[in-house]
């Protein structure tokens, strides 16, 4: 009887007072409170809400029992899991509708620059497109190579000027007509300056022909990019006009089954 | 009178919670599946509740052992849902990255 006695004070001690059920009944309730209230979150995420809705209603309930501190804190939990996850199925929901609003927009404005770039490939002299654009067909391992001169671009800067216009259609034509060929853009410096800067710039030559590639509409899994710096010149780096040769993007094309040719060492 | 302290602490009756003890590692593969870091808390919240429910399975307390999962199950679906609201959020500043650009350029050609 002594055994049993000590046994139920244990038990009666072991019970959480009715304080201690709302303590974890606070939180839950605002919770919930927040998401029911929220009107984007009961557009998207009703039944996660109506679920933490439930558990509350059980947690509140129990918590008017003695011995079911345990039961309350076990509902508020669930509750409070469930507001948490309908907040985040709404951010998710409406992310998604953002992105594909964003990706209509993206189609419009590839659509556009396409024909600016045409427009402005027109308005262009014959003169500065030969410049830019050198269709190279060396035979061999290369296979085939387009690149763009040091023209395309603002001295020490990345970004692809207009006159660059030509090429991107040709190589975004090419790539369009043979939609199991894909390329590697590989930037080169002349040896001006020092190394690592010149490594620098020409990964971001390189990988500003690739993204203009992309907004043309040319899916990113289908352009590597690669930087060499001021390795295999075209021309010596004594005088400027072997330094402006050097430095270029080329463009090399897989053959028609995407296989490139081996990157450089 | 063993009798009557196993009514009272009252897990005499509980059934072994299978079913649930199989959603929540269901829930949880899910997660693994979406990809949520292992780093994440709510993910290591649904491992350490489900080990100790798998434990209490064991102890042939059924009680804990439902409590515990049913939280797990919870935890491992938060985490994943927290997991696919980041990867959303990384897919939109990606592409407002490129829309950014897209206008630049657009600028730039007209």
């Amino acid at each position: 009887m002594r055994v049993l006695f000590c046994s139920m004070v244990l038990l009666l001690a072991g019970c959480a007072s009715p304080q201690h059920s709302e303590e974890a009944l606070v939180p839950a309730r605002e919770a919930f409170q927040q998401v029911k209230s929220d009107p984007q979150v009961l557009q998207y995420a009703a039944k996660d809400v109506l679920r933490a809705g439930e558990s509350l209603a059980r947690a509140e309930r129990l918590a008017g029992y003695w011995g079911s501190a345990g039961d309350v804190q076990h509902f508020a939990y669930l509750s409070q899991a469930y507001s948490a996850i309908a907040r985040e199925h709404t951010q998710q929901a409406l992310n998604r509708q953002r992105l594909q609003r964003l990706q209509g927009e993206r189609e419009r404005l590839q659509l556009s620059l396409r024909e600016a770039r045409l427009l402005s490939v027109q308005q262009h002299s014959q003169w500065l497109e030969d410049q830019v654009l050198s269709l190279q067909t060396e035979g061999g391992e290369r296979g085939l190579v387009l690149s763009f001169a040091d023209m395309a671009f603002d001295t020490g800067r990345a970004e692809l000027k207009a006159v660059a216009s030509r090429t991107l259609l040709k190589i975004v034509q090419l790539l369009q007509l043979n939609p199991a060929r894909v390329v590697r853009v590989e930037g080169y410096s002349d040896s001006l300056g020092n190394k690592a800067m010149n490594m620098q710039l020409s990964q971001q030559r390189a990988q500003a022909v690739a993204d203009a590639l992309v907004d043309l509409g040319i899916r990113r899994e289908r352009v590597e990019v690669v930087g060499y710096g001021e390795a295999y010149p075209l021309s010596e780096n004594a005088s400027a006009r072997g330094r402006a040769q050097n430095r270029r993007v080329e463009v090399v094309f897989s053959d028609e089954r995407g296989r490139l040719p081996p990157a450089r060492p | 009178m063993l009798g009557l302290l196993a009514l009272l602490s009252g897990c005499a009756h509980d059934p072994a919670p299978l079913e649930q003890l199989r959603l929540s590692e269901q829930a949880l593969q899910q997660a693994y599946d979406t990809g949520v870091p292992a780093t994440a808390r709510a993910l290591q919240s649904a491992e350490q509740k489900l080990a100790r429910a798998r434990k209490n399975m064991a102890e042939e307390d059924f009680k804990r052992a439902r409590v515990l999962a049913e939280q797990a199950e919870l935890d491992a679906r938060l985490a994943q849902a927290q997991q696919l609201s980041a990867q959303s959020e990384a897919e939109l500043d990606v592409l407002l990255l490129q829309l950014q650009r897209l206008r630049k350029q657009l600028s730039e050609v007209n």
